[in-house]
C-alpha cells in the first residue's frame, strides 16, 4: 500500500532497506501465482488447440497433448474462412470504437459541461437503457433495422454498438472529475464550448480514453449474440460467429474451437499490452483544486 | 423518422419560449436557451443512433409488456394481466430470487477486487503491463473455454478443487455446479474472477485523476496509509467508484451468457436466473409478452437501485 | 415543456414500429390464401428459390437437396442461405420471418418449435403436397394441426443401441440380441464394468436419453397430461447404472464437458444409446482416426417389457423428424416450384440423395435401405439392417401449444434428479405442479 502511493506520487522510496528487497520479492512472487492461476483457462486453451477433437474432453484431464497436432493451426486457415472472420471482426472493431469514443466523449461533454433543462433525465433515460436485457428489446429493434435496410450489413453491428449509452456514461464521470474551474477559465479566455471539448477536455482524459477504447474493442471483438441476430451471409462473419461454425447439431470440433480462440485472443491481448501504457501519471489539475 | 425528431428537438422551443416578465429575466431565458441549444449540440451525434436503435426500442418494449404477442402477428392489449401473472409464477420468484443472489455477493465482491487489483497495478514496476494484461485476460478469454475450464476444476469427483479439499481434510465437499446448493457460489465465484480486470481499467483510469499533490500534504500531516487511502483516493476516486457500481449493478442484474454456457440455469432451477428466463419466455416459448414484462419488472429493479445510488452520490458531492 | 419535445418526436417514431411489428399478418395473409396451386402447375419458366439450412459445412444435407432437385427439374435453382447452428436457427429464423425477410423455404429443426412457427401463421398450407407422398414416410402426422399439414419430413432420425463387438468378446458376455428389455441392458452394462476396466454404459447427459423412451414406451404418457410418474422406472435405472459405476456421473459428464462421440468411439464405454445421426460420424471418425478401430453394431433400443422385444416384433423408439416447410412471404409464382421441392426432398429422390451422404431419410424404402447398408463401413449384419430399418418411431416432443414448457420444465427436473440434487418423486411432482401453474396442465 505505502510503495504503491509513493510511487503515484512521484516519491523515492522511504529508508527502509532490509525489509524492502524481501517485500519486493514477495510481492513478485504473490503476482506471478496469481498470475498463473489467472491464466489457467488460457492455457487450457492453447493446450487443447494442440489435441484431436475427441481428447480435448477427458477423465482424468489430460494436460499434455499426444500427440501434439500442430496441424489445427494450419486446417483453421484451409478448413474455415479464418482470413475473412478476422478482417469483418477488426474493420468492426475500428470503426465502432473509434464512433463509439467520438460521439460518446462529445455527448458526454454536453452531460458533464453544459447547464440546461432536462439534461438529467435524458441522462437518466441512457443510463436506464442499460439496464433493459438487449435480448428483451432485440425483435424490435431487429424490426426497424430491417425497415432502414442494414440488416445483413457490416453497418447493422456499427450503428448497434457505436452509439451506446456505456461511452457516455463512462466518459460524462470522467469529466465531472475534472474540475469547472478549468472550463470557466478557458471561457473567460474566448474559448467555444467545442474548443474546450477539443482542446481540454479531451487531452485531460486520456486514461478515460484509454480504457473506452480497450473495454469497446473488445466488447466488439467478442460480440456474439449482435452479429448472430443480425448477420447472415458467409462473407460478413466475424470471428465469435465464425467460430460457432464448428459446432454442429450433434457434435463440436473442440480442438478447432480452440485453435481459433487462441488466435482471436492475441490481437486483443497485443492491443491490450499497447494500449495500457496511456494510464500514466496523474492528469495536470495541478493547483486548479486547491 | 430521426430527422423529423431532429427538428423538433431544435425547432420545437424556439417559438414556444414564454414571453419572460422581466428583463433579467429574458436574459437568464436567452442564457438557458443558448445552453440547451449547446448542450444539445453536442449529444445529438450521439443521440440519433441511440434514440432510433435503442430509446425506442426499449419504448416498444414497455408497451409490449402490456400485450400479448407472439412475435408474427399483431399485439393485442391485455392491460395489466401479464404483471398480474408475474405475482402468482412461481419460475419468476425462483428467477429474480436467483437473481439478487447473485448480485448481493457479485457486486461487493467484484468492486472489493477490481478496486485492489487497480491500486496494486497502479505503480511503476517491472513488467506491470504484462500484469495488467494478465488480469484483464479472463474478460477476453472466450467464454466456452471458460466454461470448460472452470466447470473441470469443480468437477465433483476429478476436479482438482475438490482433490485439494478432501486432501485438507474436508469429508464432504461440496458438488459446485453439480449441486442445487453450490451452483450459485460457483457461478459468483468464476464471475467475480472473470469481471474483475474489466472494472480494474475503469479503476485504473480513475487513479490518474487523483492529484499527487494531495498525497504529498496528507505525508507532510503525518497520514499513515490507510488514512491516505480513505482521505485521499478514496473522495477523487469517488465518481469512478459511482460508476463502476452502476455498471456492475446493471450487469449482476442482467448476468446471462455465463450461467448459460456453465450451467444452463441449472441443476434443476438453481441458478435460473432473469435474463434467462426473459429469453426462455421469448424465443423458447413465444411469449413475446409476458416475456417484455419479465424484462420491465427487472428494469424496475435495476432502475431503483441506479437511481437511489445516483440520489446518494449527489448527496454526498453537494 | 423542452422535456417533453424529445418524447413527442420518439413517440411518432414509436408508432412506426408498432406498425411494423403487427404489419407483417396482414401482408401475408392473402398469399396463404393462394396456396392452392399444386406441384403439377409448374412451368418451365426459370425459377430460383431459397432454403434456410444450418452449419453447411459439416452439415451438407441442405445442398445436396439443391442440387438433385435442380437435376431433376433444371429451370429451378435452389440457394441454400445459411443459418446458425442449435437454438440459434430459430432465434434467427424468428427474427428474419417477423421482419419479413426469411428464405422461401425453411426446414423445422425440430418438432419443439414447429408449433410456433405453425401457430403463428408463418407456414403455408402443403395438405396438397403430403397427399402425394409414399404413405411409408416417416412422421408426416407429426407436422399436422386440426386436419391440415404444413411440413413436409425429410429426415428421420431414431435411437437406437450402438454397441462394441469387440469390448463384449473380450467380457465374453453375449451381445443384443434384440430380445432385451431395459433390465437386460442395465443388468449387462453392471456386468461388462466388473469384467472390463471400462464402463458398460454411457448416457448422454440430454434430457431426451431418459425421457424420449419413457414417453415412448410408457402406456397412456403424454406431456400435457400434467402426471409424470412415468417417468419414475426409467429415472431409477439410471441413477441405478450411475451408483453401480457402470455409467459415468452425470456431474462428471456435466462438468468435464465429455462428448458420447470421445466415449463410445476411444472404447471408453461399451454400449451408447443414441439417434442413428451417429452412425455418419462413427464411420468418418474411424477413418481419419479420431475413433479407435474396432468392430461395432446396432441393436434395437431395449423395451419396456417383452410384447415389443425380438425381430419378429416392431420395436418402440423415439426421434423428431425434421422438416420442410413454405414460408407464406413467397412470390405467388414460386408457390408450384417450392412445393415441388418439397414433394421431391420427402420422396424416393431425396431419400436415395441424403441415404447415399449417411442421412437417415423419412422414407426407407427397401432400395434406400440398399443404398444406406452399401456405405463403407456400415455394419452389414443382420441386427443392425433389423434396428436401422424396423421401428415404431414415436415423436420426442409431440406436436401441441404447451409442449415447449412442459419440455424446459421436465429438463429441469432432469438435471435435479440426475444430479441428485432432488429425489425422483419430488422432482416429479415439483414438475406437475409447474405443469400446472406455467401451461395450465392438469
Amino acid at each position: 500500500m505505502a510503495a504503491d502511493v509513493t510511487a503515484v506520487a512521484g516519491y523515492r522510496q522511504p529508508p527502509r532497506k532490509l525489509s524492502d528487497p524481501v517485500k519486493r520479492a514477495l510481492g513478485y512472487g504473490a503476482l506471478i501465482v496469481a498470475s498463473a492461476l489467472i491464466m489457467l483457462p488460457f492455457v487450457w486453451m492453447i493446450i487443447s488447440s494442440l489435441k484431436t477433437n475427441n481428447q480435448v474432453f477427458t477423465i482424468p484431464v489430460q494436460w499434455i497433448p499426444d500427440p501434439v497436432v500442430w496441424r489445427n493451426y494450419l486446417d483453421i486457415w484451409t478448413a474455415a474462412d479464418m482470413s475473412t472472420w478476422l478482417q469483418n471482426t477488426l474493420v468492426l472493431s475500428v470503426t465502432v470504437t473509434f464512433l463509439q469514443v467520438l460521439t460518446g466523449s462529445f455527448a458526454a461533454y454536453g452531460f458533464s459541461k453544459v447547464v440546461f433543462p432536462g439534461r438529467d433525465v435524458l441522462f437518466l433515460a441512457y443510463v436506464g437503457t442499460m439496464a433493459v436485457p438487449w435480448q428483451a428489446y432485440m425483435i424490435p429493434q431487429f424490426i426497424i433495422m430491417s425497415n432502414i435496410g442494414l440488416n445483413n450489413t457490416l453497418w447493422a453491428i456499427i450503428a448497434l454498438q457505436a452509439f451506446g449509452a456505456f461511452a457516455v456514461f463512462l466518459m460524462r464521470q470522467y469529466f465531472v472529475s475534472i474540475p469547472d474551474s478549468l472550463c470557466e477559465a478557458a471561457r473567460i479566455d474566448g474559448m467555444s464550448e467545442y474548443g474546450i471539448w477539443w482542446r481540454i477536455m479531451m487531452p485531460l482524459s486520456v486514461p478515460a480514453i484509454a480504457s473506452l477504447t480497450l473495454l469497446t474493442f473488445v466488447n466488439t471483438w467478442n460480440d456474439y449474440l449482435g452479429p448472430l441476430i443480425y448477420l447472415r451471409s458467409p462473407e460478413l462473419r466475424t470471428i465469435q460467429l465464425g467460430l460457432q461454425t464448428f459446432i454442429g447439431q450433434y457434435d463440436a470440433e473442440h480442438a478447432l474451437i480452440m485453435t481459433g480462440s487462441v488466435l482471436s485472443i492475441i490481437p486483443v491481448a497485443v492491443i491490450f499490452l499497447l494500449g495500457q501504457r496511456f494510464f500514466v501519471e496523474g492528469i495536470a489539475t495541478t493547483g486548479v483544486k486547491g | 423518422m430521426a430527422t423529423t425528431s431532429v427538428d423538433q428537438i431544435h425547432g420545437g422551443p424556439g417559438p414556444s419560449v414564454p414571453v419572460p416578465p422581466r428583463p433579467l429575466r429574458r436574459s437568464r431565458g436567452r442564457l438557458a436557451l443558448r445552453n440547451t441549444l449547446v448542450g444539445w449540440s453536442f449529444i445529438l451525434p450521439n443521440f440519433l443512433g441511440f434514440g432510433l436503435l435503442t430509446l425506442i426500442p426499449v419504448v416498444t418494449l414497455f408497451y409490449l409488456s402490456f400485450t400479448s404477442w407472439n412475435v408474427f402477428g399483431t399485439a393485442q392489449w391485455v392491460g395489466l394481466e401479464n404483471f398480474q401473472r408475474l405475482i402468482g409464477d412461481g419460475s419468476y420468484h425462483t428467477a429474480l430470487f436467483n437473481t439478487l443472489y447473485y448480485g448481493v455477493f457479485h457486486i461487493p465482491l467484484t468492486l472489493a477486487a477490481s478496486l485492489g487489483l487497480a491500486l496494486l497495478l497502479n505503480r511503476k514496476l517491472r513488467g506491470v503491463a504484462f500484469f495488467r494484461t494478465v488480469a484483464f485476460l479472463p474478460y477476453i478469454t472466450s467464454i466456452v473455454a471458460i466454461a470448460a475450464v472452470w466447470n473441470m476444476l469443480f468437477s465433483p469427483e476429478f476436479g482438482p478443487i475438490n482433490q485439494f479439499l478432501t486432501a485438507v481434510g474436508v469429508s464432504n465437499p461440496p458438488g459446485w455446479t453439480t449441486s442445487a446448493d453450490w451452483s450459485m457460489p460457483a457461478i459468483i465465484i468464476v464471475s467475480v474472477w472473470r469481471d474483475m480486470g474489466y472494472y480494474m481499467l475503469l479503476f485504473l483510469a480513475g487513479l490518474q485523476t487523483v492529484p499527487g499533490e494531495l498525497y504529498e500534504a496528507a505525508r507532510v500531516d503525518g497520514a499513515g496509509a490507510w488514512s491516505r487511502f480513505r482521505n485521499v483516493t478514496l473522495p477523487c476516486l469517488r465518481p469512478t467508484t459511482f460508476f463502476v457500481t452502476v455498471l456492475l449493478t446493471i450487469g449482476s442484474f442482467k448476468i446471462f451468457d455465463l450461467i448459460l454456457v456453465m450451467t444452463g440455469g441449472g441443476p434443476g432451477q438453481s441458478t435460473l436466473v432473469l435474463s434467462q428466463y426473459i429469453y426462455n419466455k421469448g424465443f423458447v416459448e413465444n411469449q413475446f409478452g409476458y416475456s417484455s414484462a419479465v424484462a420491465v419488472s427487472l428494469f424496475v429493479i435495476c432502475l431503483s437501485v441506479t437511481v437511489f445510488q445516483f440520489v446518494w452520490n449527489k448527496r454526498r458531492d453537494a | 415543456m423542452k422535456r417533453m419535445i424529445p418524447a413527442f418526436g420518439l413517440s411518432a417514431a414509436l408508432a412506426l414500429t408498432l406498425a411494423a411489428c403487427g404489419g407483417d399478418a396482414t401482408n401475408e395473409t392473402p398469399s396463404t390464401d393462394g396456396g392452392d396451386t399444386t406441384a403439377e402447375e409448374m412451368t418451365d419458366e426459370p425459377v430460383t428459390l431459397t432454403l434456410a439450412g444450418w452449419s453447411l459445412n459439416t452439415t451438407p444435407e441442405f445442398q445436396v437437396l439443391a442440387d438433385s432437385f435442380s437435376e431433376a427439374y433444371p429451370n429451378v435453382t435452389v440457394e441454400v442461405a445459411e443459418y446458425g447452428d442449435g437454438d440459434d436457427y430459430d432465434t434467427q429464423m424468428i427474427a428474419d420471418l417477423a421482419a419479413g425477410v426469411a428464405p422461401d423455404i425453411y426446414v423445422q429443426k425440430n418438432l419443439k418449435n414447429f408449433f410456433t412457427y405453425a401457430d403463428g401463421q408463418q407456414l403455408l398450407d402443403i395438405s396438397d403436397v403430403v397427399s402425394g407422398l409414399d404413405p411409408a414416410t416417416g412422421g408426416v402426422d407429426f407436422y399436422q394441426m386440426d386436419g391440415t399439414s404444413y411440413a413436409v419430413p425429410y429426415r428421420q432420425d431414431s435411437w437406437l443401441l450402438y454397441y462394441n463387438k469387440d469390448l463384449f468378446a473380450e467380457a465374453g458376455i453375449d451381445e443384443p440380441d434384440g430380445t432385451w428389455t431395459w433390465d437386460d441392458y442395465v443388468e449387462t452394462s453392471k456386468a461388462l464394468s466388473d469384467e472390463l476396466d471400462v464402463k458398460g454404459s454411457y448416457q448422454h447427459s440430454w434430457q431426451s436419453v431418459v425421457q424420449g423412451f419413457a414417453l415412448a414406451q410408457s402406456d397412456g404418457a403424454a406431456l400435457d397430461s400434467g402426471d409424470y410418474s412415468y417417468l419414475a422406472p426409467f429415472y431409477e435405472r439410471s441413477l441405478d447404472l450411475q451408483d453401480a459405476k457402470a455409467q459415468e456421473s452425470f456431474g462428471t459428464v456435466t462438468t468435464n464437458s465429455l462428448s458420447y462421440q470421445a466415449q463410445f468411439g476411444t472404447q471408453e464405454a461399451a454400449m451408447l444409446p443414441m439417434g442413428t445421426w451417429y452412425v455418419a460420424t462413427l464411420i468418418a471418425q474411424q477413418e481419419n482416426g479420431e475413433a479407435e478401430d474396432f468392430e461395432w453394431g446396432m441393436a434395437p433400443i431395449p423395451q419396456v417389457d417383452s410384447s415389443t422385444t425380438g425381430t419378429d416384433a416392431t420395436p418402440v423408439t423415439f426421434g423428431d423428424p425434421t422438416g420442410l416447410g413454405i414460408n407464406p412471404a413467397i412470390d405467388e409464382d414460386k408457390v408450384a416450384a417450392a412445393k415441388a421441392f418439397l414433394a421431391f426432398a420427402a420422396g424416393e429422390g431425396g431419400a436415395d440423395a441424403l441415404a447415399g451422404i449417411g442421412i437417415t431419410p423419412a422414407l426407407l424404402s427397401d432400395t434406400v435401405v440398399d443404398t444406406y447398408f452399401s456405405l463403407d463401413g456400415v455394419p452389414t449384419d443382420e441386427l443392425s439392417a433389423f434396428a436401422f430399418s424396423t421401428h415404431d418411431t414415436r415423436p420426442e416432443n409431440p406436436v401441441a401449444e404447451t409442449t415447449a414448457v412442459v419440455q424446459n420444465i421436465l429438463g429441469d427436473a432432469h438435471s435435479a434428479i440426475m444430479s441428485e440434487s432432488d429425489s425422483v418423486d419430488d422432482a416429479l411432482a415439483e414438475a406437475s405442479d409447474r405443469a400446472a401453474n406455467e401451461a395450465g396442465i392438469g
